[in-house]
């Protein structure tokens, strides 16, 4: 059947675990007497499509399964992916801290080119607070990626934060695209478009003013 | 009894087998397959019930016979696709996680939607 899809990016979650990175990819409604039989087994990813800028683009986004309880992950895992998100909990410092060790590790086992985002989650929970946005902001800024805070509890910027990685994954292709079909000749003019793909961070975080 | 079952299948499927209609989650109308992406299929494959008591031990399964087969899991809209369980992943709706709705074959590489487990409409486009 003929490819119904422009681009397909498979994206990752990753991050300490109880960070909420389940959340943000997934829902658990139970109520007291029930449990649905899928959430007994958990989802392993999912398949979303979205609009963007008139392109369809499927995302397969995948969650870690528990294997960031051993603080590193495995190649395998991070085999053809595009995109990562980068979550931390803004309720508990050493989620924070650990971003560090998880670009390392990305550093290891990704791809070199791959986008990388920053998320602050459960910015809901404001009186519990230990990392402040400020923080968020600046680490996302050392290492030259994109932030937001998100709240999955109360669907916070979630699906913004998606759309802003597709956005810039989607961006990047393009560009390579762009350049293959157009390779730079010698001696004309090489005039590359500076694409405003970096823009201040707080444009991207809203979840202050609520 | 079988014909009326029959019957709803007709219905939905064009002249190669594909469904017609675009489908949809029963619950909370998250978009599925659109029109033409899956292939009717009559099977025997039993599928746990959605819902269970948490004190019950043993999962519950109904024999289902209709279903959609999907060749790519890439065709689906939307769709979660649940950790392994023997040689399947089931698959849930990506919004509610309500299901299973139907399973993918690990050794195929093929997804099956039970039609009795999502809703079918027209699209607006």
């Amino acid at each position: 059947m003929a490819k119904t899809y422009d681009y397909l990016f498979k994206l990752l979650l990753i991050g300490d675990s109880g960070v909420g990175k389940t959340c943000v990819l997934f829902r658990f409604s139970e109520d007291a007497f029930n449990t649905t039989f899928i959430s007994t087994i958990g989802i392993d990813f999912k398949i979303r499509t979205i609009d963007l800028d008139g392109k369809k683009i499927k995302l397969q986004i995948w969650d870690t399964a528990g294997q960031e309880r051993f603080r590193t992950i495995t190649t395998a895992y991070y085999r053809g992916a595009m995109g990562i998100m980068l979550v931390y909990d803004v309720t508990n410092e050493k989620s924070f801290d650990n971003i560090k060790n998880w670009i390392r590790n990305i550093e290891e086992n990704a791809s070199a080119d791959v986008e990388k985002m920053l998320l602050g989650n459960k910015c809901e929970l404001t009186n519990k607070r230990q990392v402040s946005k400020e923080r968020g902001e600046a680490l996302a800024i050392e290492y030259g990626i994109k932030f937001m805070e998100t709240s999955a509890k109360s669907s916070i910027n979630v699906e913004e934060a998606f759309f802003t990685l597709a956005r810039d994954i989607k961006a990047k292709m393009e560009k390579r695209l762009k350049e293959a079909s157009n390779p730079p000749k010698g001696g004309g003019h090489q005039l590359k478009a500076i694409e405003p793909q970096r823009k201040p961070p707080s444009l991207f975080s809203r979840c202050s003013i609520l | 009894m079988m014909a009326d079952i029959d019957n709803t299948a007709d219905f939905k499927k064009d002249s190669n087998g594909r469904n017609i209609e675009t489908v949809y989650c029963a619950y909370c109308s998250s978009k599925i397959l659109n029109p033409g992406s899956a292939t009717f299929i009559n099977m025997n494959f039993s599928l746990p019930h959605m819902i269970r008591r948490r004190d019950e031990e043993a999962e519950k399964r109904e024999l289902i016979n209709d279903y959609w087969l999907v060749e790519e899991i890439n065709s689906f809209e939307n769709i979660g696709v649940s950790h392994k369980v023997e040689n399947v992943k089931y698959l849930a709706c990506a919004d509610c996680e309500r299901g299973p709705i139907g399973w993918h074959d690990l050794s195929t590489f093929r997804s099956y939607i039970a039609l009795c487990r999502v809703k079918h409409q027209k699209s607006n486009c």
